[in-house]
Formats: C-alpha cells, structure tokens, sequence
C-alpha cells in the first residue's frame, strides 16, 4: 500500500513549491490594546513560508455591529504595520464600514495612496447590492482595485448575520457596475456553495477564493465548472490544511490549478503599493 | 499501515456523493493507501428501521471483508433496538456502534441511549460519535439543524464509564479540553480524530493539533477522513506538517485503532 503523506510531501506539495502562491484571503490580528500582535503576525508567516506562499493579501475587518470610522482606521493601521513588518509578503486590504459613506471613501483614498494598500475588504454590514455601497463600490473602480466581501448562503439557524450577502447579492451587484472587480469570499466557508456558484456563474466581473473550512468533494471541480479558473484565486481564511489540500486534491488541469495559485488577472494589483 | 475511523456507504438525500458504494469507496482507500477503514451505512441513519442499513451495508462489502470494519446504526429509541445491536455484533460481525442523536431526535443521556452504550461498553464494543455529517451552515432545509452536543457526551462518559468512544468531525482540540476531567478515572478511553484540526501556526503560537495532543494525549488520535464527503488530501496535508516522530505517526494513523478494534 502505498504511503500517501510522503507523495503529498515529496511530489505534491511542488504544485506550491514551483509555483507563485498567492493568497487573496488571510487575516492579522491586533493584540487587544490596538497594535499589531507582533508574536502572531510572525508565526502566520513562518507557517504560510512553511506552505510555500509567496505573498498573503490581508485584511482586519470587524464582524459585528456598525463599526465607526475611527475603530476602523486602527485596525487598517495595523495591517499596515504589518506590511511593514513583512514587506512584500504582506500585502493589505483596507476594511470600511459603508454605512460611513464619506469616511469609508476617504479611509480607502488613505489607505491605498498613503498605506499602499491593494484592494478593500467589507464585512456584512450591508448587503452588496445596498445603494448605500455605490460610493464605495465607485471609488474601487476609480482606483481600479478589487473588493473581497465577507459572503455567504447559511442555512443554519438561527440567522445571525441577517445582511450577509449571498450570490443573489453579488449578482444585482456585479449587473449595476459591471466594471467592478468584485470577489465573493470564501466559496468552502459560507455555506451552500452550490447555490453561491450557480448565483453568480453568468457575472464575468465576480471571482471567488477556496478559503474557508469546508472542502467537500467536488467543491474545487464544481467551482471551475461554473466560473473557470480564471475567476477562481487561492485563498484560506484561517484554514490551511484545507486550502491547501483541496486544490491538491481536486480533479482539474494543472494549468488551472496554477492559475488559482497566482491568478494572471489580479497580478497588476500585487505590483502596487510601495510597502 | 492506514486505518480510517470515519467513512460511509450509501446515498445522502441532499447533495449528489461519487464513490458512495463499495468499490468507489475502496478505490479512494486505494489512492490514499487506506488499508482498512471503519464504515457504517448512509442509508441506516434515513430509514426509520437503522436495521435495514446495516443489513444493506454487509452485503455491499462482503467480498471485501478484510478492508472494512462495519459499524452499526443504532436508533436506540427505535424498537427491538437491543436485539438488533446483539445480532449486528453477534450474527454480523459488525465491530462498533454509530451514533445519531441529532438526526434521531433523542438526548445520549435518556435511559435507552444508555443502557445501549452502557450493553456497548460491556460487550467491548467502541462506541463512534460523529460530531456531524456535513458542516451546518451548509445543510440542506431538510436536514437537521444540530451537531452531537458535547454537553451530553460529558454526562454520558460518567453514566458509562466502561465504553470506548471516538467523537470525530469536530473541532477536536475543543472538544478534548471541555471534555479531559469527565474523561480521566474511566475504564473506557475517549478517541478524537483530526479532521477539523489545524496543523499550522494560525492564530496562535500552538497549533490546533498540539493543542490536541496535549488534552487528548497521541494515544487517543486517530485518522477519519469522512470519505466520500470530503477530499482525502487535507488529512494528508495535516500528516505531513504535524511534525509528528515515526513512533507518533504509527499510534495516529494505525496503532491507537488497532488496539481500539483488537486487530
């Protein structure tokens, strides 16, 4: 019988070790008192070294209730503490709350012209399709960067994220500004991913990334079905194994499999942002 | 060798499942170099009689006897559920006891639940609680809502205090600590597989899976890989970076069930 951990370790694993990783989905966290939990940001990085990533796009989002613009500047100073920390390999996402419709614009001009952010991150304050998102949404396409948005179609109850966009959401999103770069996040951790893809398989401008806990069989397969690789980035949230070992696991070309690592469409973005 | 504590056979009503009956399932043990995996009936958990599942399942893998271990669905709620556990053990050969709770609709601590876990125990029969099927925030609107309530499992490790148990598909590093006091002063020993354990240093300076060493013990970690719902490769992944020594790599992958199942 055969010893499949040594493969994966010795034959596998140069999927990730040959290729340029990157990971649009991660987070870095504050250590209480508003700054940089220094001790964590270096151990998330020698485990994501350790995994053959190249470059790791984080954000620090607040997932409950209406954050306020100042709460919401230091948690973007701390990811720029972080790029500090690691540059190069980390690269930001600048969090807004939309229901701060002129500070969240101003918060995302500061962040990518002054902090060399790359893209923004919203969480589930509002639904994507909310107007409330125009300015927000308008200011990306200005600058040309990508939104990742928190998302997903939960069927547990009770329903505690009752503003958390599914695939619909994005859809209606995608249809009004058809020039922006929307992702929808983790396609392996927001629930029913087969109604997720199916929402937006017809939406060229929506991606989506693997991360999240969940790696049904058939999970990467489908994904590619629906969007191609082109519209699919590689991802973890909290959950390398998972990212990891679901790409390696899945039954689609190897080209299509590097393309996710380093999707060619996004490689524009990486380049920017002096830190 | 590689023994797997976790997989089924049989057809799940919600989502489409490949390599569901027999020859799929040994063909993905056959890819991982699975040499014998424990495996209980999809369909058991569905009909109303469990008995007709578990009577479906040793047919399906009769002329592969030597590369699984059956397991038995009981709904212990469910009449004659006493003579049917003594025939799956006596008549069938089956080697454990699957548990549902939450798609049978019963509390592990009721009388019934008991003395069948408690006849378990007695009979040197390891008792399996999978956490869950499918990760809930996924589940169909037909399905139920809820996991194994750790809670009960607490109580129940002092009602029987002579059974075996493995919880598997949970946060296992969770699980280990809320239930390490209930678990120590038994006869009978408590298992955890890995399947929703980190390996990487994530969000904190100890690894999920250190965390699970430490509160379970490497005596008490086994390999499930939930086969066919999830991909096999992530358990893989979780092997190779868990930094374990060749002596600690043979107790997880085989040497702790072999003991478990006496093989």
């Amino acid at each position: 019988m055969i010893n499949y951990t040594e493969i994966l370790k010795e034959e596998k694993m140069k999927l990730f070790k040959e290729n340029k990783v990157v990971n649009w989905h991660e987070h870095i966290w504050d250590d209480g008192s508003g700054k940089l939990n220094e001790e964590l940001c270096d151990c998330f990085v020698e485990a994501a070294r350790k995994a053959y990533m190249d470059v790791v796009v984080c954000s620090l989002p607040v997932s409950g209730g209406e954050p306020d613009p100042d709460t919401i500047k230091r948690k973007n100073d701390v990811i720029a503490q972080a790029m500090d920390r690691h540059p190069g390999f980390i690269k930001g996402l600048a969090f807004v709350n939309p229901g701060y419709s002129r500070e969240a614009v101003a918060e995302i001009e500061r962040c990518v012209n002054e902090l060399g952010m790359i893209g923004i991150k919203l969480y589930n304050q509002y639904f994507i399709s909310d107007p409330v998102l125009h300015p927000v949404i308008e200011k990306c396409i200005e600058l040309d960067i990508p939104i990742l948005e928190h998302a997903g179609k939960l069927r547990s109850l009770p329903n505690v994220q009752p503003f958390l966009s599914d695939g619909t959401h994005f859809a209606k999103a995608a249809e009004k500004y058809p020039d922006a770069v929307i992702i929808m996040a983790h396609i392996g951790g927001g629930g029913d991913w087969q109604w997720q893809l199916k929402a937006i398989a017809d939406y060229p401008n929506i991606y989506t990334d693997i991360s999240g806990s969940v790696y049904d069989e058939g999970i990467i397969e489908q994904t590619v079905h629906y969007l191609g690789a082109e519209r699919v980035l590689f991802g973890t949230d909290g959950s390398f194994s998972q990212g990891i070992g679901k790409l390696l696991a899945a039954n689609i070309p190897e080209k299509d499999k590097i393309e996710i690592l380093n999707n060619t469409k996004f490689a524009r973005y990486l380049e920017r942002g002096a830190k | 060798m590689l023994i797997d504590i976790n997989t089924y056979i049989g057809h799940w009503p919600f989502r489409q499942l490949r390599n569901n009956a027999a020859q799929g399932l040994l063909s993905l043990m056959d890819k991982y170099g699975v040499d014998m995996a424990a495996v209980s009936s999809l369909n058991a958990v569905f009909y109303k009689d469990t008995q007709e599942g578990n009577l479906e399942l040793i047919e399906e893998i009769k002329d592969n006897k030597d590369r699984f271990i059956p397991l038995a669905v009981i709904n212990p709620k469910y009449a004659a559920w006493e003579k049917d556990f003594r025939y799956c053990v006596e008549k069938l050969g089956m080697k454990g006891l699957e548990l549902y709770p939450y798609y049978h609709n019963y509390d592990l601590t009721e009388p019934e639940p008991v003395e069948l876990i408690r006849l378990a125990g007695e009979m040197n029969i390891p008792v399996h609680l999978p956490c869950a099927i499918v990760n809930v925030r996924q589940r169909h609107w037909m399905d139920t809502n809820d996991n194994l309530d750790l809670g009960q499992v607490e109580k129940l490790l002092s009602l029987c205090p002579d059974t075996d148990f493995i919880i598997s598909n949970g946060p296992s590093h969770i699980n280990a600590q809320q239930l390490k006091n209930a678990s120590e002063g038994r006869r009978g020993r408590v298992y955890y597989d890995f399947a929703r354990v980190e390996v990487f240093t994530l969000r904190s300076s100890a690894t999920d899976f250190e965390t699970l060493v430490k509160y379970a013990g490497i005596d008490h970690i086994v390999f499930g890989s939930v086969m066919p719902f999830q991909y096999g490769d992530p358990q893989f992944v979780r092997l190779a970076y868990a930094g374990l020594s060749e002596e600690d790599m043979e107790k997880v992958t085989s040497g702790n069930l072999k003991r478990l199942f006496r093989l």
